[in-house]
């Protein structure tokens, strides 16, 4: 990597991290459990991106969110919080390696059905193992930075910066274009030289780890966890929901989509109420999908480029009026 | 010429032999036994729907036969991945270049430069894809993305995407077809060009006098099967391949 792309990042992660790190400074009870939420759903979007870049779309990541918390909350006791924390990552992406093989061959609608078939099964897996797994009374993780909110916050902060670099890895030259090509026209990616089936295995790997950081986060906020909490259809929708609402394939994307989704949940509960809010959230985000499917970054960056073309026209009507 | 003369020749070209390709009932390659020597630019040529373009699917390991063997430089490339055929120097470039819109020119020719590992030279003072695309005649900017390129250009793309494959076998399938005289004639430079870095072409093209400008060798497929192979003077001539062509308005 250039010096000039290698700052431009640096700046971006600290652009990224400094309204989270404002938030825990000041401490606001409120403000600081909705940037947490805020965070811990933008690592998991992050993670769905990553995947969906080369074209499998997950429905299926609740899986993954829920392996990290129960993995680094069993296994912290056994390596300690560190190396606990990075076993239950490393579970993650074990079995999404063993899941990327098996569904390897599924055409788009069904590897997605598959993901969502697997995420319903691990739950059922905690159900009928209480001796491993503690059942459906839940298990109860180490508790992150001593259970200070504004602490936890700037923990969690930290692992969204690692999470974006990973993304911004996948989006670099190595990865973007042999990743578009698989998703586009993976025979053209072959013939291209590309390991395709790797490359999809390891996407699912990656993504898969950092859902779990993403779980093993959220599994630590309050040191109580039961299966409802992270196996649930809310955490499978919720990055796809996210990352269509920011825009797919950036890094920015989820981020944004993750403080606009929480936005939108604050105001349609204030307005709404009750349950009755979650109609309103789902439409709006039905609304984007149809809309605007670039997402808030995808567009704009559209009017940023609609901006600069009439500027490239005058030039050429300019070049022509003086040849 | 002896069979040992013979085999040396085919040593650093492609032996096609007894292969078949079957798409349910029908033989989209018939039992083909054939050879294109090392060193050569050789004609594919067949009527629509002969199996020009199934040929090489079938050599590029992207729908491989189910009968038979593909050995490429003496060595049998049959069965395997298509990604290993490219490492192993065999090129393709496809008749509809489907190409994801969003990357650009230059996104599109660096993923073989990245993952064909190869050390096998590109042509001198090549040395980026932007260098490619400048000898492959693409004058876009390389920064221009691939939904906004006209046909022409999205084949000479093809051709730089497969050339960045750093290939010793390059098929080429309908690379002018539908083109200007002009821009044919720009390819046709091309293709010699490729040839005298010391690549072995193989052009599918219909139109008959490219080939006999062009080619050393040609090769006749009629209804998956080989019809005719020898020189393209003769090959043209050949009764068999007229009758084949006869009625699809083809002059020879
Ligand atoms: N994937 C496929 N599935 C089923 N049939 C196929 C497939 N690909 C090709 N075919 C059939 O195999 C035969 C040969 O097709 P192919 O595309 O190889 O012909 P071609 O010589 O390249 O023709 P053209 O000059 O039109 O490009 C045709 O009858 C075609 O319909
Ligand atoms: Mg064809």
């Amino acid at each position: 990597m250039n010096a000039a792309r290698l700052l431009n990042r640096l700046g971006f992660y600290a652009a990224v991290a400094a309204p989270f790190v404002v938030v825990a400074v000041a401490e606001h009870p409120f403000f600081v459990q909705i940037a947490i939420g805020v965070a811990v759903s933008a690592i998991l979007a992050l993670a769905w991106d990553i995947l969906s870049r080369t074209g499998q779309v997950s429905l299926g990541h609740a899986a993954f969110f829920g392996m990290g918390g129960y993995g680094s909350a069993l296994l912290t006791p056994v390596f300690g919080p560190v190396l606990g924390w990075a076993a239950g990552i490393l579970l993650c992406g074990a079995v999404a390696v063993l899941l990327g093989a098996v569904t390897l061959r599924l055409r788009r609608l069904y590897f997605t059905i598959a993901t969502l078939s697997f995420s319903l099964s691990i739950q059922v897996f905690i159900l009928v193992t209480p001796d491993l797994t503690g059942g459906s009374t839940g298990i109860m993780p180490p508790v992150i930075a001593g259970g200070s909110p504004p602490h936890q916050l700037l923990f969690i902060t930290a692992c969204l910066v690692v999470a974006a670099t990973v993304s911004d890895i996948f989006l670099g030259p190595r990865f973007r274009p042999a990743f578009f090509m698989i998703r586009n026209n993976p025979h053209l990616a072959a013939a291209s030289g590309v390991p395709v089936t790797r490359l999809k295995i390891l996407a699912f790997a990656v993504s898969g780890m950092v859902a779990g950081l993403a779980g093993a986060c959220y599994a630590g906020l309050y040191g109580y966890v039961i299966p409802e909490d992270v196996f649930t259809t809310n955490w499978n929708v919720l990055p796809l929901a996210v990352t269509i609402l920011g825009g797919m394939d950036t890094t920015l994307g989820p981020i944004i989509g993750a403080v606009a989704l929480r936005a939108l949940e604050e105001v349609a509960r204030h307005f709404v109420g009750g349950v009755g809010y979650q109609v309103v959230y789902g439409a709006v985000i039905i609304l984007f999908i149809v809309g605007m499917p670039v997402g808030l970054v995808g567009f704009a960056r559209g009017l940023v480029r609609r901006r600069r073309k009439p500027a490239a026209e005058a030039d050429t009507v300019k070049a022509r009026l003086a040849s | 010429m002896s069979g040992a003369v013979m085999d040396e020749i085919v040593m650093d070209g492609l032996r096609i032999d007894g292969c078949t390709v079957a798409f349910g009932g029908l033989r989209a390659i018939d039992n083909v036994t054939l050879d294109i020597p090392g060193g050569t630019i050789t004609a594919l040529i067949g009527p629509n729907g002969s199996g020009k373009s199934t040929f090489v699917n079938m050599v590029s390991g992207q729908i491989p036969p189910v009968a038979g063997r593909v050995v490429l430089k003496g060595q049998p490339i049959t069965g395997l991945r298509p990604d290993r055929i490219v490492h192993r120097g065999l090129a393709r470039t496809y008749q509809v270049p489907k190409v994801p819109k969003e990357l650009t020119i230059q996104e599109v020719i660096s993923v073989p430069l990245l993952y064909a590992r190869s050390d096998r030279p590109l042509p001198s003072g090549v040395r980026s894809a932007a260098d490619l695309a400048h000898y492959c005649g693409l004058r876009p900017a390389v920064t221009t993305r691939c939904g906004q390129l006209s046909v022409s250009d999205l084949r000479r793309l093809e051709i730089a995407r497969a050339l960045a494959c750093r290939p010793e076998v390059l098929l080429l399938d309908e690379s002018m077809a539908g083109l200007s005289l002009e821009d044919t004639d720009q390819v046709i430079g091309l293709v010699r060009e490729i040839h005298v870095l010391g690549v072995t072409v193989v052009v599918i093209e219909h139109v008959m006098r490219i080939i006999a400008r062009l080619c050393q060798h040609a090769i006749v497929l009629n209804q998956g099967r080989l019809l005719a192979e020898g020189a393209p003077q003769r090959v043209l001539t050949d009764p068999d391949v007229r009758e084949a062509y006869l009625g699809k308005g083809f002059t020879l």
